[in-house]
């Protein structure tokens, strides 16, 4: 994974894998969400975005994902321009992406199993290696003995791991979490933070966790950005560029879902 | 597309259809009765096009000449006549088949009685036309030759014929449009529904990276089987229809069928197959865009 995603790589700094150049958003009226931010994440690298109610955190991750579109500044992320990346490209850009949320999202009528295949189904996975990834998803979250369960019938935690089974399965580069300890208590938000801190650590994969939770922020010891009516105010933390060097995971190894994905056509 | 997606697209678009009998049934239903009125339309129309041909065939125009014009020049006038576009056949009756047909039909033996031809200047060209529309300049042409008397003509017959053709087609086209909107606009709704159903799944899927085609194939896919469907029925009922009309008519008015032959089942079919398959099809897959573009943008 990390070969394929340094060659690919933006040209002045290889490992960068999000890139945010005096970034705007102006929703249709009042003061901007996000105001002129700048900030670049580095392939690996564990980033909490954290500030207070209203100050741009979710619109500032919607960016990231090309959910929405900045009204000023670039945003490049793992290669593609997303101020210029064509519609057809943007299914093949998300796919290097696990996304969670706060109220999990999860398929209410249809099981454990199911929920995280799904994922699989839509990025066409050959039928006969989806079990396989969706037992080593579901393993890692620790519900592989649940896969029969109708999410319906889950704990809270329970539901939000098999949310982040989802985001995992097709093994993203980067994987963006908006508030997904927001729904939980103290210690179940520690569980999944935890989980989400496993993978980043094990797999190398890059982080972006969104969340007002002082508490596990100061705990966690990772880089914090803090925003404030739509700027940052505070970026400290960031870890050197070593200190990721070399994983090797048989178990989960990436695949490489999209090895034409990065966009050089500008 | 890959199998597996093809696989993806007809199953949730047979799980819409299910999922949304009721809408389904109705969407269903109209296009079925939209194509049973343009299946019954067109079976009227090409009969009676077939009848209009047929009378066609027997509408003439009989030129009469003047006194003294000799049996070349009207062969000269009859060449002339034969080489019109209009023009499928002329025959030429001379004087004596003219006495010879009327003595046969109306004198019998009395006949016998007279020596000279009383119809002496009945000598007479038939002309038959191949298209009646242009009956009325082939007369203004003959009655512009000197040798020409008098020209009968069956004008009534023709312009009546050709009228009452197209004040079906145009009624049937009104009718048939209409009935076509209100299935779009069923078909609409139907999938709308279905969408609105899937809403969150569908959010989801864009997050996952879902293509356009993966997310939007079930719906347009749901959108040709209604077409599909709406299309079978009508022809089912038509066939059956056809048959029993033509059947009752044939028994009760059996003047009428001396007057006109209906077309075989099987000769309307052959055409109204594909055509009703391909407007139904047609109509679920203009529903299912319109909505989709509507709903469904990424
Ligand atoms: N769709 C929208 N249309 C208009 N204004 C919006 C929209 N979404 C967010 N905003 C405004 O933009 C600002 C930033 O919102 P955003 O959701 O990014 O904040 P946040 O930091 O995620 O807040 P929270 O912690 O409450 O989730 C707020 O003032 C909000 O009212
Ligand atoms: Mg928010």
């Amino acid at each position: 994974m990390s070969q394929n995603y340094r060659s690919a790589g933006s040209p002045d700094n290889d490992e960068t894998v999000i890139l945010l150049d005096n970034v705007s958003k102006q929703y249709t009226n009042g003061a901007p969400a996000v105001n002129h931010v700048t900030l670049s994440v580095r392939e690996g690298e564990f980033v909490f975005i954290t500030g207070e109610t209203g100050s741009g955190k979710s619109t500032l991750l919607k960016i990231m994902i090309h959910e929405l579109v900045p009204t000023e500044g670039t945003v490049r992320v793992l290669g593609y321009d997303l101020n210029r990346i064509r519609h057809g490209k943007i299914a093949k850009f998300r796919r290097n992406l696990g996304i969670v949320f706060q109220d999990f999202r999860l398929l209410k009528d249809r099981d454990v199993y199911e929920n995280v295949a799904f994922a699989q189904r839509i990025i066409q996975v050959p039928g006969n290696q989806i079990r396989r990834n969706v037992l080593n998803a579901l393993d890692m979250v620790s519900l592989s003995d649940k896969y029969k369960r109708k999410v319906t019938q889950l704990s809270g935690g329970e539901q939000q791991r098999v949310a982040l089974a989802r985001a995992l399965v097709n093994k993203p580069f980067i994987l963006l979490a908006d508030e997904p300890t927001g729904n939980l208590d103290a210690d179940t938000a520690w569980e999944i933070m935890q989980l989400i801190e496993r993978v980043n650590r094990e797999f190398g994969t890059t982080v972006v966790v969104v969340t007002h939770d002082r508490g596990i922020v100061s705990r966690m010891h990772k880089r914090v950005i803090e925003m404030k009516q739509g700027e940052i105010i505070r970026d400290e933390g960031s870890t050197p560029a070593e200190t990721y060097d070399d994983f090797e995971d048989d178990l989960f190894e990436y695949q490489d879902v999209d090895s034409d994905g990065y966009d050089y056509e500008d | 597309m890959r199998i597996s997606s093809l696989l993806h697209t007809v199953g949730q678009g047979f799980r819409l259809l299910f999922r949304n009998k009721s809408y389904s049934l109705a969407s269903i239903g109209t296009i079925s009765a939209c194509l049973f009125l343009f299946g019954m339309f067109y079976s009227v129309l090409t009969n009676f096009q077939h009848i209009v041909r047929t009378a066609e065939e027997g509408v003439s125009v009989t030129v009469f000449f003047k006194h003294g014009v000799t049996e070349e020049q009207i062969d000269q006038i009859r060449i002339a006549v034969e080489e019109r576009e209009e023009v499928a056949q002329v025959n030429y009756v001379s004087a004596e088949d003219a006495w010879a047909s009327f003595s046969e039909e109306y004198l019998g033996e009395y006949a016998e009685g007279f020596t000279e031809n009383p119809l002496e200047d009945s000598a007479n060209l038939e002309i038959y036309l191949s298209d009646i529309s242009k009956q009325s300049e082939l007369v203004s042409y003959l009655e512009s030759l000197e040798e020409v008397r008098m020209v009968n003509r069956s004008e009534l017959t023709a312009n009546t014929l050709s009228g009452a053709n197209r004040l079906i087609g145009y009624a049937s086209v009104a009718i048939i449009g209409i009935l076509l909107l209100v299935a779009v606009f069923l078909i609409s709704n139907t999938i709308a529904t279905g969408i609105q159903s899937h809403k969150d799944e569908i959010n989801i899927m864009k997050y996952i990276g879902a293509t356009d085609l993966y997310v939007r194939g079930p719906y347009v896919f749901e959108g040709l089987l209604l077409g599909f469907l709406g299309s079978l029925i009508p022809l089912v009922v038509t066939y059956f229809v056809y048959n029993k009309a033509v059947e009752i008519i044939t028994s009760r008015y059996y003047m009428l069928t001396q007057l006109m032959k209906f077309l075989p089942v099987e000769e309307i079919f052959t055409t109204l197959i594909p055509i009703s398959v391909i407007l139904g099809v047609g109509i679920g897959f203009v529903g299912s865009i319109l909505t989709i573009r509507k709903h469904l943008h990424v």
